[in-house]
Parts: structure tokens; sequence; C-alpha cells
């Protein structure tokens, strides 16, 4: 059940614990999007790299609008279609930068840890 | 509780909404794949296929944003009480049963929890009620006495630990204001007697300093009810000078509707008191006569302690100064005014408490046996929900929550029987029970039935979840679930057990205050009651007294008719003081105290007291002549033990002067009469010294009339012949001597009839428990039966087969009641009188009692195994 994507599942990334939903802010840092919308751009953005699993997107959707770091708006889309469209509210862009600076100093730290020697 | 539903209400709303926001969303989502798919060119159909596989399963995506929102707890808990409700309504004998169980059990523990909160834990409804505290003074024998004005005058002088200490004495007297004459009790109170009890009067002042003043003019508070009654809530009352006895006095207070004086029993200060009047206190006359009882009111910080040590040096300093302190080891010992005065009630409450706690047990075990039954009879069903994937910890929940509602509808029903027993027992209640009428189901009240409806619940729903917890899904999916597990026979005897024994101690505990009962109302109270009759007067003196006499002794349905100061078993306004015989040592001085009764003629063999030696009072007994007395035959025994008493001479307080004129006089004693029991009739308080009214002259009398025939006209002829003297004088209280006896033998009376009650409904349960057991085991075991008995055991075999199992669980359980009673019983000593709580006979007849009945509900589900036809019984499964 999962987007289609060229790689078997074997080589695909599983998604951390907690990594959907800043992915999710990010989605939405330029523009409102629906849940489509936001499944497509993870999956072009990380090449398809990442799954990203409706049974997963739905509720962390769920999620971050409790926490009202999203807020839904019914929107008709350019082809004409209604769909939510999700946007960041301030406490969002707020939880993003926070996020956006801690997973960096992750990365790095794996980076410099996983480096080759030399 | 609508602030709770509004709030399930807005839940189930937002779920609605959320559900049709998520199948548009998800809809939407679905048709741009369907576009997309169709722009790299699909069919519409392969498009729509393809866009279906790629969404993934809806009805996941749905439940997990559920969950997101933490709906599914609250949900299953809304099912759980669907569920419960279900099993409820399913199973009404079983439901009625289990709530009626507990309405008898948790009602009973609410009423007398209630008592419990308004007699032993509310605060006594006084300001700063736990700084009062009761002062009594101790010498010679006694240790609960009351003082003289020289005394408090001493102790307000010695006190650091005190703010106030104020006294009162209550005596009879004339109802104020105009209209017919009426016998009242009248208070004399210190001035600051009243501001300690009450914040403040409805109407006018408390007495102060200027009452007090040696010529000041004579004044009085009114109570609320005196004041309603006579002078019908007359606003402009006070300053008023209103008739009063014999003079007049001017009412300058009246007390608020809910003032009432609440005193131990034996301070002689009764609830009824109508009037008070104002006393001072002075350093005079150091050997006065020791009447008023003392209250006191720590000052802020102090404590009992530190005022008990320092009474106990002010005694000492009082000691020094002479009276009837110098004679002897004066004492004065402080307590709670509140610990006081629920002393004799205390172990009777909490004996109750206890009882009902017993009885509530019992219901639990029955209950817990009846729902693991019924959980058992239902194994196949959780059975097969568990193999469905219900997890073990839901199905405990379901089943507690079952118990639970059970438990909220059962302490429902248990408030309605509470509310109704708490006047049931208001009803009977015995007169010493006098804070008995502030009892109410307060809060704190409502929060004991919460609790022990929670606790009692917990306590019987863990029986059904310990069976859950049983289930093995392999062995009891194949097999019958009519068959019973060894574990599940093993709870329920041990069960019948725990009944057995519970139920034993309430029986074995009863048995012994009923045996009280019976003693008491076998005493000997020294004199007949049968066929006196008694009235209460004011008199002026002894002229019209001797006359009502003479006058009364000539009614024809009338034998004999005389007077007495106090009636047997009234213990309000006592009178008692010091006595010594001739010769006696300055310690022995003050070492015998007894009641002291001023008489008329004729009261022994009115009342029926036996003269034992000597002679009774004859109308020569007066002041001019010898001064003599009549003595009970305790204190002749203290005073001359094993010689005669008669003509021995005795030192008294008498007032031949007039009322209240006491002086020290020599008596020669010309009588010994039988004890007559003054106060109660279990225990000799103080022996008792009769003087004749001419020396001992008293405001207010009691007449005895021994009557024959019917009493009706009685009371008429009564009021007449008084009339006929004089119509001013104040009767009351005309009735007869027996319902004195009766409201002595009433607190007993009222411990065993609650106590019997109880028993009643443990024995029931216990019965209904074993009797339960054993229907469900022969019920169970048919088939096994059936198969016994078309191999060919006999019946009887059968019938000790049921016999042997239920005595299985009975015996243990009497050993272990036996062995309870041994720790419990002891506890029930200061309510009993000539029996002891070993008593051998009482354990006999409740053994039997228990075995009998026992027996004979382990003899009907017995007789129905005995009767099971082979046949049928092997069709059966």
């Amino acid at each position: 059940m999962s987007t289609v994507g060229d790689l078997s599942d074997d080589e695909k990334l599983g998604l951390l614990q907690g990594t959907l939903e800043v992915l999710i802010l990010r989605s939405l840092k330029l523009e409102p999007n629906h849940a489509y919308g936001i499944s497509q751009f993870l999956q072009q953005q990380s090449d398809s790299e990442f799954l990203v699993d409706n049974g997963s997107l739905y509720p962390a959707l769920q999620r971050l609008l409790q926490r009202k770091w999203v807020a839904g708006q019914w929107k008709t889309s350019p082809n004409g279609r209604r769909a939510r469209y999700y946007s960041l509210t301030p406490e969002g862009r707020k939880e993003l930068l926070r996020a956006t600076s801690k997973w960096e100093r992750f990365a790095i730290a794996m980076a410099k840890i996983l480096a080759p020697e030399g | 509780m609508r602030q709770w539903w509004s709030k399930i209400q807005r839940a189930l709303g937002r779920r609605r909404k959320l559900t049709s926001e998520l199948e548009q969303e998800m809809d939407a989502h679905v048709h741009f794949l369907i576009e997309k798919n169709l722009q790299q060119g699909m069919t519409p159909d392969e498009a729509r296929t393809a866009a279906r596989r790629e969404f993934g399963n809806m009805a996941t995506v749905q439940e997990r944003s559920y969950e997101s929102w933490q709906f599914p707890q609250f949900e299953s808990l809304l099912q759980d009480i669907r569920y419960a409700l279900r099993g409820i309504v399913k199973a009404p004998t079983l439901s009625l049963l289990v709530i009626l169980t507990l309405a008898a059990g948790i009602g009973a523990n609410t009423a007398i929890f209630s008592f419990v909160n308004a007699v032993l834990l509310r605060p006594l409804p006084y300001p700063s009620a736990d700084r009062l505290a009761i002062l009594w003074s101790g010498l010679g024998y006694s240790g609960r006495a009351p003082f003289s004005s020289f005394e408090v005058f001493q102790l307000r002088q010695h006190s650091t630990q005190f703010d106030q200490i104020a006294g009162i004495w209550v005596t009879n007297g004339a109802l104020p204001g105009d209209g017919p004459a009426e016998q009242i009790k009248v208070a004399d109170v210190t001035s600051n007697f009243l501001p300690l009890l009450c914040p403040r009067p409805a109407l006018g002042r408390f007495f102060g300093p200027q009452d007090d003043l040696e010529n000041a003019p004579s004044t009085i508070i009114l109570t609320h009810g005196v004041w309603v009654r006579r002078f019908g809530s007359d606003p402009t009352i006070i300053g008023r000078s209103v008739r009063y006895g014999r003079h007049r006095s001017t009412v300058v207070g009246v007390l608020p509707s809910d003032f009432r004086l609440i005193f131990p029993n034996d301070a002689s200060v009764p609830p009824n008191v109508e009037v008070f009047e104002s006393i001072p206190v002075g350093p005079w006359q150091a050997d006065g006569p020791a009447f008023l009882h003392v209250i006191g009111r720590l000052r802020n910080g102090a404590t009992f302690g530190a005022a008990q040590s320092e009474m106990n040096s002010a005694a000492a300093q009082i000691n020094k100064l002479g009276g009837r302190a110098s004679m002897g080891s004066f004492k004065v010992s402080v307590f709670p005014l509140q610990a006081d005065t629920v002393r004799e009630v205390r172990p009777t409450l909490l004996c109750l408490f206890g009882g009902v706690g017993l009885v509530l047990l019992i219901g639990c075990a029955n209950i817990a046996n009846l729902l693991m039954a019924r959980a058992r009879r239902r194994l196949r069903e959780t059975t097969i929900r568990a193999a469905l994937g219900a997890s073990r910890g839901r199905l405990a929940r379901q089943f507690l929550t079952e118990s639970l509602l059970l438990g909220i509808l059962g302490s429902i029903a248990a408030l309605v029987t509470g509310y109704a027993a708490i006047h049931v027992i208001l009803a009977a209640r015995p007169p010493s029970f006098v804070n008995f009428d502030r009892v109410t189901l307060d809060a704190r009240v409502l929060a004991f039935t919460f609790v022990v409806s929670l606790g009692t619940s917990v306590l019987f729903g863990l029986a059904p979840v310990f069976s859950v917890r049983q289930i093995d899904l392999t062995r009891d999916l194949r097999e019958s679930n009519r068959q019973t597990t060894g574990l599940r026979r093993r709870w329920a005897s041990a069960l019948v057990s725990a009944e057995v024994a519970l139920a034993f101690v309430l029986l074995t505990s009863t048995g012994l205050l009923m045996r009280t009962f019976i003693n008491i109302l076998h005493t000997d109270p020294g004199f007949r009651s049968g066929d006196v009759f008694t009235f209460r007067v004011s008199v002026p003196g002894y002229a019209p007294l001797k006359l009502i006499q003479q006058k009364l002794g000539a009614l024809p349905r009338v034998q004999s008719a005389s007077a007495v100061s106090h009636l047997p078993l009234d213990d309000a306004g006592n009178w008692y003081d010091y006595y010594y015989r001739e010769g006696a040592s300055a310690t022995e001085q003050t070492s015998v105290m007894a009641d002291h009764r001023s008489t008329l003629p004729g009261y022994f063999t009115t009342i029926g007291a036996v003269l034992l030696e000597g002679r009774d009072f004859t109308d020569a007994d007066d002041a001019q002549h010898q001064h003599v007395a009549i003595i009970d035959d305790v204190l002749a025994r203290q005073l001359w033990a094993g010689e005669s008493a008669i003509g021995h001479k005795i030192n008294l307080s008498d007032s031949p002067q007039g009322f209240y004129q006491f002086q020290r006089d020599w008596a020669v004693i010309v009588g010994v009469v039988h004890h007559v029991q003054y106060h109660s009739l279990t225990a000799i308080v103080r022996p008792q010294i009769y003087v004749s009214y001419p020396l001992a002259p008293r405001p207010s009398m009691s007449f005895v009339l021994q009557t024959s025939g019917s009493d009706t006209g009685l009371v008429a002829a009564v009021r007449n012949t008084v009339d006929a003297v004089n119509k001013d004088i104040p009767i009351t209280h005309v009735e007869p001597m027996q319902l004195l006896v009766d409201r002595a033998h009433a607190e007993s009376r009222f411990a065993s009839l609650l106590a019997t009650l109880l028993s009643a409904i443990a024995l029931v349960l216990a019965t209904s428990g074993i009797y339960g057991v054993l229907s469900y085991a022969v019920a169970q075991r048919t088939t096994e039966i059936g198969i016994r008995m078309a191999i060919g055991a006999p019946r009887a075999q059968v019938l000790r087969m049921i016999f042997a199992d239920g005595f299985a669980s009975i015996l243990p359980g009497l050993l272990a009641g036996f062995l309870l009673c041994l720790a419990v019983t002891p506890l029930l000593a200061h309510l009993l009188y000539g029996v002891e709580p070993t008593n051998l006979a009482n354990y006999v007849v409740m053994l039997v009692g228990v075995l009998v009945v026992s027996a004979l509900a382990t003899f009907l589900p017995a007789r129905r195994a005995m009767k099971i036809d082979p046949l049928t019984a092997l069709r059966y499964e």
C-alpha cells in the first residue's frame, strides 16, 4: 500500500519516527497544498526515495491540525475540484524552523560519524 | 453532569464532521490520482482501478485518523457501558438481587455512618467548638462531680489557659408569662455561659456583669421555643417585666431557634431547658454546695494537656484554701466537651458500624458468587470474543464496567434505603443519643457512600475479572461451558466459608446484646412501677404540699400518695453531696458521696421500696424535733459494715431555714431502705440518703401515687385536687412510673434491636449464599449425579455427597467465625450487662442456630439432586 515507485520496497527509505510531520510542514512552506499535492511534493523532492503511505499521511495531517501547526481550508483546485488545502500557521512556521535546525544538526552529526576516516 | 454530557455530544458531533470531511478529502485525492493516470494515457477504467490501488485502504486511513483524535478510548467506554447495561437488563433477576443486596448492605452503612458523622465526627454546633472543654471535680470516689461557686471563682483566678470558665445548673421552675401554670426546666448560668455556646441572641442581649450585682433586678433569657409558645413571638418582649413563678422578672434576651444544650448525660444538663437565669460567682462560702457543671473555652493556642496540668496545680491551690476541698484531695479533670458528650454513645455506635461493615462484606461475598457464576455461564461467549481478538484487558474492563454500573445502581438504591433507615433509627433512638437530631445525609455521608460503593463494586467486580484471566482458548472452546473447574469451586467454597464466619460473628454479638437486654429487663430497680403514677409540682412550701398529699390520698382509686424530690431513673437536676459518720477522719469525710433526696412520709411503701430496718418518716420528723435520716443499704454497708446503722449519727447538708439555705447538720439514722436505681438500671452510681421534707424543703417535688383499677380520669382528678389547694401550682409530667423504666431500657433495646436486624440480614444473606452456591454446584453436576445414579448409587449417597460438599465450606467458616469472635466480642464488653463476652451458652446456641440454618440451605439443593432422573440428566447434556 505504498505510493508507486521504481525501487523495490527493501531499497526504499522508511521514514524515521516524527520525520513525516516535519516534511509536511516543509512542503507547505511556500504555498498551501492538499493531501495529494503534499504526497506528490514529498515523492518528487526525495527523488522517490521516500514512501508516503496515505495511512501515515492522513493521521499526521490530523495531528498537525490538532497542534494547530497547520490550518485546513476547503478550496477549489485549478482543475475545478474541491479539496482541503493545508497552510502553515505562525506556530507551524516556528516549529518548522525549530525542527529544521534540529534535523540539520542531527544530519551533520550523523555524517561526521559515518564519514570515511582520513 | 450536563456539562459532561454536552462534552460527549460535542465529541460525537466532531467525529461526524471529521468523518464527512475525511471522506471528501480522500475522494478528492483519488480523483487527483485518476486525473494523473488519465494523463499518463490509461483508459478511464484502468485509471480508476490504479488510483484506488495507489491510494491504499481507505478504511485504514480513516481508522488511523480517528485514532489520532483519541476517540477510541472514549467510544470503547461507551460501548462497555452499553454492553454492561444490556447484560444487566438481560438478567433481571440476578441484577435485582445484586442491587437489593447492595441497597441493604450499603444502605445500612450509609445510615449508621450518618450517625457516626453527626455524633462523632461533626463538631458541636458551637463557636470554636474544638476549644470547648468540660471540667469535672473529683473528691473521694467520684471523679465526675460538679463545682461550688467558690471553686469556680478560684478556677478562674488560677487559670491562664482558659479565656472563659462558665457554669450551669439546671433545676425545675415555673414557665414565665401569664396563662396556665406549667413546670419547666430552668438553668442558672454564670453570665459568661451563653456567649460560649451561642454567637449572638436572636433578640436583646446575653447576661452581663450588671446582672450579677447584689441588688440587680431579676432578669431572664428565653429560649426561642418559649418565646413563640408563651409570648406569641412578641418582638417587643425585650425589657418587659413578666410573671415568673411567684415573682416578676425582666426578659433581657431571646435565644436563636437553633440553640441547643448538648452535654454529657451524667452532667444533668438536659437539652429541654427553656429559661435561663444568671447566677453570680464569687469567693464567698468556701464550703458551699457543689452544683455547677462547668465548661471552659481554651485560650487560642492552648492545649487540653496544658489546661489539665494547669488545673492540677489550681486544684492543689484550692486544696489549701478551705471549704470541702480542705477535707481531702480535690481534683479537677479537663476533657474536650465533644469527646465527653459522646463518651457513652461512642462504643454503641462503633459496634453498630462494625456490624454493618460485616453485613456489607457478606453481601459482597454473595454478589461475587453470583457474578462469578454468571461469568462462568458466559464463558463460551467470552471465549469466542477473546478468539475474535478482544484483549484480556478489554474483557476485564467490560466485566468491571458492569460491576461498577451495578454498584452505582445499588448505591442509588442504598441512598434511598439509607435515608429511610435514618428516620426509622431516629424514631427508635434512646434518649441518651442526644445529638442525634442533627443526623442528615450531608456531603461527607454522600462521599462515604460513594467510596463504599466503589470499593464494594471493585471487590465483587474482581471475581468475574479473575475468571477471565483463566480463559484458555483451546480448552474452553472445546469443552462444554457447564463444566466447573476446580478453581472456581474452591473460590465459591471460600466465599461461603467467609460468609458463614462473618454471620457467626454477628449472631454471637447479637446474642450477647440480647442477653444484656433481657438481663436489664429483669434487673430489680428497687421499686415497683406497674401501678405507680407520677407527676411534678412546683410548691410554695410545706403546708400546701402536705395538703395535696392528704387530698390525693383520699381519692377513690389512690391507695397511697407521697412525694420525693427526685424520681428514680429521672437523672436530670440531680442533687448529691458528701456525707460522713460520727468520728470520721478528715479524709473519710470526703470519701462518701450520696444522692440526697427529700421526701414525705409514705414514699417507700408507695413505690414499693423495701424498708429493711427501722422506720419510715412520720409527720413529726420536722426541724423542731430530732433531725433524722433514712439511708439505703449500700451506704449502711459502707459506713457501718457488720452492724446496724440504726441510731448512728450522720453528718449531712440540709436547709431547715428554707430553700437553698444550706448548713451542715447531724441527723440520726432511723431507717435503712433497699437501694433504688435512680440513675440507670445497671449501675449503682451512688448510695442514697433520704431526709424528711421539712428539713430539706425544695421548690419542686414529684408526687408518686399507688393506684388501683384503670387510669382513666386520674389526670383530671389530680389536676382538680391540686387546683383545689392552689390554682397557681404548676403540674407537669403526669405519667406512669413505667415510662421512666421504659426510657431506661431504651438504649439497650435500641442496641439489641439494631443488632438483631443486622444479624437477620446477615443470616438471610449467608443462607442464600450457601443455597446459591450449592444449587449451582448441583446444576453443574447434574450429568455426573445422573451417571452415578444410573450405575446404582443410592439416593442417600447422593444426599450425603451434596451435604459433604456444603459442610466442607460451612464447618471451616464456623471455625474461622469462632476465632474471629474471640477477637471481636471483647470489644462489646462496654455494652454488656450480666453476661461475659465469652459466654459459652451463647456460643452453643448460635452454633446450633447456624448449623440448623445452613443444613436447611444445604438440604434444598441436595433434595433436588436426589430427585434427579438419570435418564433426563444424561439427555440434558
